[in-house]
């Protein structure tokens, strides 16, 4: 019962918050911390705001339920965000080295006056880094899949530039997108500050996105 | 943990099950995108120099030539279909959507090269023309005013007249400095998001050219965004633009440079420079820079427009453009 009440409070903390990359944790610090609320501010497809929650599972091995949402910037705060739902866990630990992957199901939505656009996808990373009490230092790598998509297109878009355009759910898979980077961080008190950086290659590794790095400095505050 | 199993369960299976009831391939020709005139033979087209080519004419062959020549690079000739009244006044006026663009032949990323671009516009010139004495003129807006220049760069003695309406830069240098002004980047504006965000929705390989032609088209409103630097005063037509023609030539650009202004003191004859009086990117002072490259050049501002003046203001060109052709024929 209290599993559930806690996937209940992850799904609505989901909904009521908007998108990021995995969130990024000082395994070395956690010990027995259940509850981390995270914020971030990223370069992700946009500037981005985020906030999430990680719920850690008592268990043998450091597992964190997460949800996470986030929004970009611009005059229309609801049309575009993206809400995660996962977790990842710490899969190997040799001193202070700590290997951990993350896997999340994603449901993202873009609107402009030409389209609209809902996405659900998911996103798998893994993460190897060097962990200390007070810093720590890892290299990601991870996979966003836009799994399926469905569009819808406005009468804008009808009139100036395709009448007959298709609506509806498309495949298939109409996008993806690889990334690799670097994150460190700081841990003082309950807080991590932990800063992020990468490039991001389409999936087929014959394009880029029009701005194809990442950026996100984030905070965590272990609330109990 | 059982119950935290299940709802992962669940929530994979809802996206494996999505992905697997969908109602259209985004490939398949015509569904996020019009077909190209090899995909669809309604639509009207020519062969010449080794690709197939959407277009139009209008009017009587046998009277002198306006050959509009697009923006882009990569889109079409729908924004200009405006200029198509100069048949009424004794013009043969042609349309065409240029290699890689609009409702033309795809091809090979690779292959795309300004020359190339050049050889079709010769070729396009072969195919219409009726006779040796035909005179030649050419209408090109934005990136179709810069092939205009570079063919008669290359081609001094072809060509009767040239209406060159806001060319995005002769050479490299003034393409740049017309880029910094006319795309800047709001680094909070919703117009920003609007290009950045789809990335993660939408992706396609370099010649996955369905995709990403409609990647274009979906981002194409930063055009007119309110506020645009180019006074453009709202969406303007287009069937479909060419994404992967349009990454080869931003490529080459900024690979090998390009200067299309080194023989342009040997084209005597006066050319006309319009340009809208809302554009803050090009202005009086651009126009002159590049009025300057001509022995004799005549500048006119178009008032109360942008950019994309053909369209929305084809009324006030229209006078000028025909006075502009009447002296010359």
């Amino acid at each position: 019962m209290t599993n559930i009440k806690t996937c209940i409070f992850i799904v609505f903390l989901c909904f009521l918050m908007n998108q990021s990359f995995a969130q990024s944790v000082n395994w070395q610090t956690l010990k027995n911390n259940r509850h981390i609320a995270h914020i971030h501010t990223s370069w992700d497809h946009g500037l981005v705001y985020g906030l999430g929650y990680s719920y850690q599972l008592k268990l043998k091995t450091p597992i964190l339920l997460q949800a996470s949402y986030s929004l970009p910037s611009g005059n229309q705060l609801l049309d575009d965000f993206k809400v995660k739902l996962g977790g990842q866990v710490r899969f190997y630990k040799i001193n202070y080295f700590q290997f951990s992957a993350s896997l999340y199901a994603l449901y993202r939505r873009f609107q402009n006056p030409l389209v609209r656009l809902q996405n659900f996808g998911t996103e798998l990373s893994i993460v190897a880094g060097y962990y200390k009490s007070r810093w720590f230092i890892a290299g990601e790598f991870g996979f966003d899949k836009a799994v399926v998509t469905h569009f819808k297109h406005s009468d804008r878009f009808k009139t100036f530039i395709y009448t007959n355009v298709q609506d509806g759910w498309a495949e298939p898979a109409t996008g993806g997108n690889f990334y690799y980077g670097l994150q460190a961080g700081v841990s003082f008190y309950k807080s991590d500050l932990v800063l992020k950086a990468g490039l991001v290659s389409e999936q087929s590794f014959q394009q880029t996105p029009i701005i194809p790095y990442y950026l996100q400095l984030g905070y965590n505050l272990k609330i109990k | 943990m059982k119950n935290i199993m299940s709802l992962w369960l669940i929530t994979s299976m809802i996206l494996l099950l999505g992905s697997c009831n969908n109602e259209f391939e985004v490939n398949d020709p015509g569904k996020l995108v019009p077909k190209t005139v090899d995909q669809d033979a309604s639509l009207p087209s020519i062969f010449i120099n080794g690709t197939q080519l959407h277009s139009q004419t209008f009017g009587n062959p046998n009277n002198p030539m306006v050959v509009f020549l697009h923006g882009g690079p990569g889109s079409d000739y729908r924004n200009g279909l405006n200029v198509r009244q100069l048949a009424n006044d004794g013009y043969y006026v042609i349309f065409y959507d240029q290699r890689g663009s609009g409702l033309s032949q795809r091809h090979d990323r690779n292959t795309y090269t300004i020359q190339l671009m050049l050889d079709d516009l010769t070729a396009v010139i072969s195919h219409y023309r009726t006779s040796s004495s035909q005179q030649v003129f050419l209408f090109g807006h934005s990136w179709g005013a810069m092939i205009a220049a570079a063919y008669v760069n290359t081609y001094p003695d072809r060509i009767r007249g040239i209406i060159f309406a806001e060319p995005g830069g002769f050479n490299k240098k003034l393409l740049d400095e017309y880029g910094a002004a006319s795309r800047k980047i709001k680094l909070f504006a919703e117009s920003t998001n609007d290009i950045m965000y789809p990335d993660q929705f939408l992706s396609g390989g370099k010649d996955k050219h369905a995709i990403l032609d409609y990647k274009l088209a979906i981002i194409s409103g930063f055009a007119y965004a309110p506020g645009n630097n180019e006074g453009n005063e709202g969406p303007s037509p287009f069937w479909r633009n060419g994404a992967v023609m349009l990454d080869r030539l931003v490529e080459i650009a900024e690979t090998e440079g390009f200067d299309f202004t080194t023989n342009l003191h040997r084209y005597e004859t006066r050319v006309l420079f319009i340009y809208g009086e809302n554009n803050k990117s090009y202005g009086l002072s651009f126009a002159q820079k590049e009025a300057a490259f001509f022995p004799n050049a005549q500048i006119t501002q178009i008032d109360d427009t942008g950019h994309e003046m053909i369209h929305f203001k084809w009324n006030n060109i229209h006078p000028i453009v025909l006075t502009y052709l009447n002296s010359l024929r």
